[in-house]
């Protein structure tokens, strides 16, 4: 029974084009689907076609791999991301654990803020800022380099005790398996950027998370240097080669 | 109806531009060319700008028909830039400012084209591309400060075609950049070369030290030819700049795109920041070599913006500066 | 008893597995199974955790098959081969396969629309008590599995052991 890849794709393709999106990324869609009887979800790159098309497939390829090794490596060192079920390469597809029942950092801290006033919203949200920097700090550990730290790609299971505060580790297709603090420090930097940018006036939150990252971590300092090199490196930079 | 006159000379290009409520009156510009194979330096751009300023600024007048009674507020390039350049060009901003009487207002460079490119397309809260060959930003405008979503954590890209061009001795007249495109379209084959985006940055100096490693070493074994990469580098370059793009639009739902700085003249660039907006059902919006490239209108307009909302630059603070973040920056003309 | 699953990634193929116990005829199945007398895997049940597992394996196997892609000759080693956490062939069908002297097996058949003629002749090839595949758990040994699949105490916390079985077949051949 010899067929083709691209026929393949258009099995995998096909079978998605039945089931509900739950959300479109820059380069990813997100789909819910029941496979082999169990609720999952999918993650497919597609194609974009801006992209020399040797370049993009050379993209969607690597990235796949990454984001699969890296669960995995995280998940061997007892670092929440979901479980990878099926993977198909030939059209960037990667089936796993459905993380039922919970809600993005992101909008976990947007709805604190909503409904409370700025410092009480802060001393509510110290704990999980807590969370994510020991977190984080066990990732860099295992030399794991998430690539595309976000609050949008951490979630939150609701259905815990919330002292317990489950935390899940998502998007892994930028990361890479590095010891330079120098990557870490980049890591970190991504994150900041983009705590600072979605939830304006959390810097001391974001403060939290620092400390608890030191804190939890043996090798923190020539991170956090590396950090802090990035962070002017915006504000030295010269003109012209 | 003021009048406002500005002064841009942060790099190569050194132009002064005349507006008057929203219509550019005059724009002349001249550009510092080097020799292929060289890169130009502050002291030998510096003595470029001092040696033309003066016409300029005569040509500036004249094409606007207008004298110095008629200027309302000289604007001129703050920062960022290189220093020499800069110093020369603040020095006349300054000494007309007092000479005519009218007040004076430093402005961020990066600002000067992202006012020139909201005034020209209209664009109403666009995410903005903003590159150059000093600058490579993504840039959204939120409460009151252009803030930056994403950059280059290393090199600008222009900075890094530049070189490139250096490399192969590809002539600078006009631009390096604007030739390295025209070989690019004569190219064929797609060579493979690093690609790195880190979240919302991208980095450079990974696939420049590649290029300039492997480039002549290519080309000597017949490999590929110059002009294949030229597109590579492009194709490769562009597409880590539409990739931050989509990027920060996808985490801020935006819904426009207008790209600002000399590398936004690119039409290869722009055709595939179009081909990702359509994908998207946004829309991009963008501007012509008049307005891409560094000029004085743009300072002008953004100079009168500020100089409208209230801001001005006293002499004492009238100094340069080398970096100047484009969030240092409060927008007191938009809400 | 048994359970049948279509696969959604292929709708034309359908995964039926049966689970026995008190197996006397170990030997004779095993060697069906090497002549090529018999169509089916025959899975050691030691070593799985849940008939998701099995599915997991099944699918993998379908989809590697479709494009061209198994690293073993026939669909059904390939299944077996996908249960283990290694890309070492003959390390799985040892550990996963039947031997001999095993008394329970699971069975798995992987068949297309019109062929339940095949699962009758499969049941009553194999001497030994059908049970349903639900009581998997009674037969299998959870310290062998961790063991084997190199279950870490960190991970275990994480979610079951199952999720971290599944996870290290999905992503064995690209580590």
């Amino acid at each position: 029974m010899e067929v083709n890849k691209k026929e393949e794709s258009m099995a995998v393709s096909g079978f998605l084009l039945k089931e509900r999106v739950l959300r479109q990324g820059a380069e990813a869609r997100v789909y819910r689907a029941s496979f082999l009887g169990r609720s999952s979800v999918v993650k497919e790159r597609f194609s974009k076609k801006y992209r020399h098309p040797v370049l993009d497939r050379r993209l969607s390829d690597r990235r796949t791999l990454q984001e699969v090794r890296c669960i995995l490596r995280c998940r061997r060192a007892g670092i929440p991301t979901p479980a990878v079920y099926f993977v198909d390469y030939t059209s960037h597809c990667i089936f796993m654990e459905d993380i039922v029942d919970s809600v993005t950092v992101r909008d976990h801290i947007a709805s604190t803020q909503r409904r409370s006033d700025p410092s009480s919203a802060l001393e509510q949200l110290v704990p999980l800022a807590a969370k994510v920097g020991r977190v984080l700090a066990q990732m860099h550990q295992e030399d794991v380099v998430h690539g595309d730290l976000t609050t949008s790609n951490m979630l939150l299971r609701k259905s815990q005790d919330p002292a317990e505060l489950g935390l899940v580790l998502i998007d892994f297709g930028l990361s890479s398996v590095s010891a330079l603090p120098e990557d870490k420090g980049v890591d970190l930097y991504v994150l900041e950027k983009a705590f600072l940018s979605t939830h304006p006036n959390t810097e001391r939150l974001f403060q939290e998370l620092l400390n608890s990252y030191v804190a939890s971590s043996k090798k923190s300092s020539p991170v956090i240097k590396k950090l802090d090199e990035v962070r002017l490196r915006g504000r030295k930079r010269s003109m012209v080669g | 109806m003021p009048v406002v006159i500005g002064f841009e000379g942060s790099a190569n290009k050194i132009g002064i531009g005349i507006l008057r409520d929203g219509e550019v009156l005059s724009n002349p510009r001249r550009t510092y060319i080097t020799p292929p194979g060289q890169g130009f330096l502050p002291s030998e751009t510096a003595r470029h700008h001092r040696s033309v300023i003066l016409c300029l600024l005569q040509e500036a007048l004249d094409q606007a028909a207008l004298g110095p009674a008629d200027i309302d507020c000289v604007a001129y390039t703050k920062g960022p830039g290189m220093g020499a350049p800069l110093v020369t060009v603040a020095l006349v901003a300054r000494t007309v400012a007092q000479l005519w009487g009218v007040p004076l207002v430093g402005v961020n460079h990066c600002i000067g084209h992202i006012e020139m490119g909201r005034l020209i397309t209209r664009a109403h809260n666009p995410t903005l591309l903003y590159v150059s060959g000093g600058n490579t930003q993504v840039i959204s405008y939120s409460e009151r400060r252009y803030r930056i979503f994403g950059e280059t954590i290393d090199i600008a890209v222009g900075n890094c075609l530049d070189r490139f061009a250096r490399v192969l001795k590809i002539s600078n007249d006009p631009s390096p950049g604007y030739n390295i495109e025209l070989m690019a379209r004569r190219g064929t084959q797609y060579v493979e070369l690093p690609y790195t985006v880190k979240g919302m940055d991208v980095s450079f100096s990974g696939i420049l030290s590649f290029i300039e490693e492997a480039a002549n070493k290519m080309l000597a074994s017949s490999q590929c030819t110059a002009e294949d990469l030229c597109f590579s580098l492009q194709e490769t370059l562009f597409s880590m700049l539409v990739e931050i793009t989509e990027r920060a639009m996808a985490h801020c739902g935006s819904k426009e795109v207008l790209i600002v700085g000399g590398v936004g003249c690119n039409l290869r660039l722009q055709e595939m920041m179009g081909v990702m907006c359509e994908e998207r059902g946004a829309k991009l919006f963008a501007t012509d070599e008049r307005f891409c490239i560094d000029n004085g209108a743009m300072i002008a307009q953004a100079g009168w913006e500020m100089f409208r909302s209230g801001q001005v630059t006293k002499l004492k603070d009238s100094w340069i500066t080398q970096r100047y973040r484009t969030d240092e920056v409060e927008v007191t003309w938009r809400d | 008893m048994h359970t049948s699953h279509r696969l959604e990634l292929y709708p034309e193929q359908t995964v039926t597995q049966l689970l026995f116990k008190c197996v006397k005829n170990a030997k004779e199945l095993r060697k069906s199974v090497m002549e090529g007398k018999i169509d089916a895997a025959f899975i050691n049940p030691k070593m799985l955790v849940d008939p998701f597992q099995v599915l997991v394996a099944a699918n993998k196997a379908v989809h590697l098959q479709t494009i061209g892609k198994m690293k073993t000759r026939s669909l059904y080693s390939e299944v077996i081969f996908n249960l283990s956490p290694t890309n070492n062939i003959s390390e799985a069908f040892k550990r996963f396969g039947i031997s001999d002297t095993d008394d329970s097996v699971l069975v798995v058949l992987i068949t297309t629309e019109g062929e339940s003629q095949v699962l009758a002749d499969v049941v009553e090839k194999v001497d030994g008590q059908q049970i349903p595949v639900a009581e998997l758990s009674t037969l299998n040994d959870v310290t062998q599995i961790k063991k084997l699949y190199k279950v870490t105490p960190q991970e275990e916390k994480l979610g079951s052991l199952l999720d971290s079985v599944v996870c290290r077949m999905a992503i064995k051949d690209v580590l």
